[in-house]
């Protein structure tokens, strides 16, 4: 389906079959069926195969640094409050190099949209285990397999208090859609855990495997409690679950300086300049 | 001519900074001009920290050795420092019972029991404050104020036990005859009535940042450039400023660069180690060509290295920071009145260019407090330069012949693409090796252009010798200079505060100084390398300080005449 985020003449540089793709398409659906126009929407990105995902959209794009795509998120949705912000970048980025940046950022509560393409996997770099790659994967650099377990975000982040939680697969483009929408709604930060199948470097968590575990939480699920919430992220195997695992609307980083834009002075005016300047050079008599 | 030089000395938490800020003020409010230089440790509680404070009558630049007066909030302090005092000097507080020398008075004085008394010993500091100023020869008026204005919140019996406490502390000097030839009694100085103003390096760098319309201020507490931090968030809430403590110097330079991007003016701060972790966002700048200015406050190393004391280590590490090439400005700043300005340009100047600029200050900069008769703004910051016609597509990364492309925000009707990859002209990434080389001849252009904004190193002649130096160096070489001339010797100064790009010609300027000394507080003399390589003229006289403390003046005329 057409939309208005449709970049024209770029060159995606996926690998054919990757679930980079329905992810791709799913975002920029709901973008469009939520109203937004190209020009209000920023999507900020870190370094890796997720992280070139904004070149093919018709959006603002800042393509930072590996790992370090939330704070530049951040700071442009303090500067910039009415424009909506996305950080979406892979896992290694977003849990492996930029890792401290998420726990801050679940504390400051920026209303932006986390958005991790979570292939288990460090695709770029050619197959590294990633923080999410089960024990035992085994790759070029971990030949013996993965000595470490697996990093679960969505634990982590619900055991935080963050805004809202949730988990969705790139192979079901209607839910993931819904999640999306819901993610992208919600004041506050959002994190959306995206499971995404590397056909190249990840023979493990393949369309299959995940099909045959993924399910959508329930009407029974209730994402305003916690405890529950905490519980369900815990489910990993056999059956893995998909949705809003945990919301908690709380005021956000925004809410709590609102005010401030009102009380910036226009120094471009010397007039102006002069007051500020008199004010403060008395301060120091 | 009224000269003074006193110090202020104790354990870490007894109030030596409060002391000898309170006596600051005062001093300066009386028309007196101080400089004050703060020594201390990297510790909360105990060991040992003082303040070096120098009261004159001419304005002063830097900071003396030899002792007048010794304020010892402990004993420590006595032992420590009782060898700095000079003929006719005063050792009072907690001292020892032997004075150092025939002609050193001593004044055993129990601050803390008088607070004590007084129903706290809080009040210790103020008892001190009120004995020095007697020594001093300074009636409390100008105190009381002082203690009017800052206690009133604290309620009518906390300002009257203050007052008490000065009193006190006037009243046991007065006791003891000491205060019958007072220090700057009888110099009384005749231009009183106007006040000096009053500043450090870390408040002139947060008031430029201020006054360049900064309105996003992102970092990680490091000493010394913690104050720069405090003073924009003392200011956020009343302009309006975004200052955000950041989980590390990493997520610190992003934000900086987020909030540029999205049309802020932005500025990090840290010291060396921290600019270490901020060395990949320098180069995130660089290439998305996101202007934001660093402000680095350096101290020794390498690693944590001392945290609390001086350095000019990392210019050499600044100017090539962050990994292959790109344009960049470092500027440091001489002084807190040339430092206000400073960051305003350095605004303007990354604005321009697109481009990181860099200001290196230090520990001695940033806590030393300098006294002026009035304080000036030449700077204003300029508008930012959003260029684009509207009509043809947008290009943030457009091939231009001085290599600055049109910068825009996002939020109107381009979209603004931006990319730390290598990109093209619409900023998408490429792999395009031609157009990768006409995109890193296009930043490389700049510095051209950029080299034209530098201006010439500050110049006062002199025959004999030629003291160069660059950054809080400025005001300590005006001394020696000062004093050498005195001894008959003609001394010049050649100052840098514009580091890079060096300025053109620098060569032929530099020619006519004779006989040229480097003074820099590093182990091999980084400014001059940085001018040998630039220039190829030899600058092999080096004077080198590296333990951590600020160069005094009477210590550096003597290593200067030796190398004369
Ligand atoms: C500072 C830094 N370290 C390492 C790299 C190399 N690198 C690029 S992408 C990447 C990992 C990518 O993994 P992930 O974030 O999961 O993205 P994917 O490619 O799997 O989508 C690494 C290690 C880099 N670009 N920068
Ligand atoms: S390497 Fe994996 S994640 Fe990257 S594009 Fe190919 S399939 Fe997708
Ligand atoms: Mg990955």
């Amino acid at each position: 389906m057409a939309t208005l985020f449709d970049a024209h003449d770029v060159e995606i540089a996926w690998c054919p079959g990757c679930g980079n793709f329905g992810i791709l398409q799913a975002l920029k659906e709901t973008l469009d069926e939520l109203g937004y126009r190209p020009q209000d929407v920023v999507v900020v990105s870190g370094i890796g195969q997720a992280a070139k995902a904004p070149h093919y959209l018709r959006v603002n794009v800042f393509n930072g640094l590996h790992g370090r795509s939330i704070p530049v998120a951040f700071a442009i949705k303090a500067i910039r409050p009415e424009l909506l912000v996305i950080a979406e970048s892979g896992d290694g980025c977003m849990y492996g190099e930029g890792g401290n940046h998420l726990l801050h950022a679940i504390r400051r509560n920026p209303d932006i949209t986390v958005l991790v393409h979570n292939n288990q996997v460090y695709g770029l770099t050619k197959g590294q285990a990633s923080p999410t790659s089960g024990e035992g994967f085994r790759s070029k650099a971990q030949p013996w397999g993965n000595l470490s377990r697996p990093l679960n975000p969505l634990s982590l982040a619900i055991s935080q208090g963050a805004g809202l939680v949730a988990r969705a697969f790139a192979g079901d483009k209607e839910g993931l859609k819904g999640i999306l929408k819901e993610a992208l709604n919600f004041r506050g930060f959002a994190l959306v855990d995206i499971l995404q199948p590397c056909v190249t470097f990840n023979p493990v968590n393949t369309y299959a495997w995940y099909r045959e575990r993924v399910y959508y939480l329930g009407e029974d699920h209730n994402p305003e409690d916690q405890i529950a919430a905490f519980q369900k992220s815990l489910e990993w195997g056999d059956r893995i679950p998909l949705g809003v695992f945990y919301r908690n609307p709380q005021p956000t980083y925004e809410m709590k300086v609102e005010g401030r834009a009102k009380k910036r002075r226009n120094l471009f005016e010397e007039e102006e300049f002069q007051r500020v300047l008199q004010e403060e050079f008395a301060q120091f008599l | 001519m009224v000269d003074v030089t006193l110090k202020v000395g104790g354990a870490a938490g007894q109030g030596v900074q409060t002391v000898s800020e309170v006596l600051s003020l005062i001093l300066a409010r009386h028309g007196y001009y101080v400089f004050s230089i703060e020594d201390y440790q990297s510790r909360i509680r105990g060991g040992h920290t003082f303040t070096l404070l120098r009261v004159a009558e001419q304005w002063v630049s830097g900071g003396k050795g030899a002792l007048d007066i010794l304020v010892c909030l402990d004993e420590a302090t006595y032992h420590l420092h009782r060898g700095e005092v000079k003929e006719g000097g005063v050792i009072l507080g907690k001292t020892g019972n032997e004075a150092p020398g025939e002609d050193v008075r001593l004044l055993p004085l129990d601050f803390e029991g008088v607070a004590l008394r007084l129903g706290n010993r809080v009040f210790a500091n103020m008892v001190a404050t009120g004995a020095v100023l007697a020594i001093l020869g300074i009636g409390l008026e100008e105190a009381r104020e002082y203690v009017r204005e800052t206690f009133a919140r604290k309620g009518p019996e906390i300002v009257a036990k203050n007052e008490e406490a000065l009193e006190e502390g006037t009243r046991l000097v007065e006791a003891s005859g000491l205060s019958s030839s007072p220090f700057l009694g009888g110099h009384q100085n005749p231009s009183r009535v106007s006040r000096r103003y009053l500043i450090s390096g870390n408040e002139a760098l947060g008031l430029g940042a201020l006054l360049a319309g900064c309105t996003f201020y992102s970092a990680y507490p490091m000493t010394p450039s913690t104050g720069i931090l405090n003073f924009l968030a003392s200011r956020a809430e009343a302009y309006g400023l975004i200052v955000e403590q950041a989980e590390d110097e990493i997520a610190a330079i992003n934000m900086a660069i987020g909030a540029s991007y999205a049309g802020a003016r932005a500025m990090t701060g840290t010291s060396g180690g921290g600019f270490c972790l901020m060395c990949e966002g320098l180069g995130l700048a660089a290439m998305t060509e996101t202007p934001i200015v660093v402000i680095d406050a350096q101290r020794p190393g390498p690693s944590t290295g001392l945290p609390t004391r001086t350095a000019q280590g990392d210019l050499l590490f600044v100017l090539h920071a962050s990994h292959d090439e790109f344009p960049r400005f470092v500027f440091a700043p001489r002084d807190p009145q040339e430092a206000l300005n400073t960051v305003i340009r350095a605004f303007n100047l990354a604005e321009k260019y697109q481009v990181p600029a860099i200001i290196l200050s230090d520990q001695y900069l940033a806590d030393t407090r300098w006294s002026y008769d009035r304080l000036s703004c030449e700077e204003r910051p300029i508008r930012p330069s959003l260029s684009w016609d509207g009509a043809s597509p947008y290009r943030r990364y457009a091939l231009t012949p001085d290599g600055i492309s049109p910068r825009l925000f996002p939020g109107g009707e381009a979209l603004v693409v931006a990319d730390s990859d290598e990109h093209d002209e619409r900023g998408h990434l490429t792999e395009d090796l031609a157009l990768r080389k006409a995109m890193q001849e296009k930043r490389m252009r700049k510095l051209e252009v950029m080299r034209k904004e530098m201006r010439l190193p500050f110049v006062l002649e002199g025959k004999d010798a030629t003291l160069i130096g660059w950054g809080s160096t400025w005001g300590v070489l005006l001394e020696v200079r000062k004093a050498l001339g005195q001894k008959g010797k003609s001394i010049g100064v050649v100052h840098f505060s514009d580091l890079y790009p060096l300025p053109e010609g620098l060569r032929d300027f530099l020619k006519r100084f004779p006989n040229p000394v480097v003074v820099e507080q590093n182990f091999s003399g980084q400014l001059a390398t940085l001018l040998e390589q630039e220039t190829l003229l030899p600058f092999p006289k080096r004077i080198c300080r590296y333990d951590g403390l600020p160069f005094l003046v009477e210590e550096l005329v003597e290593q200067v005449a030796e190398v004369l």
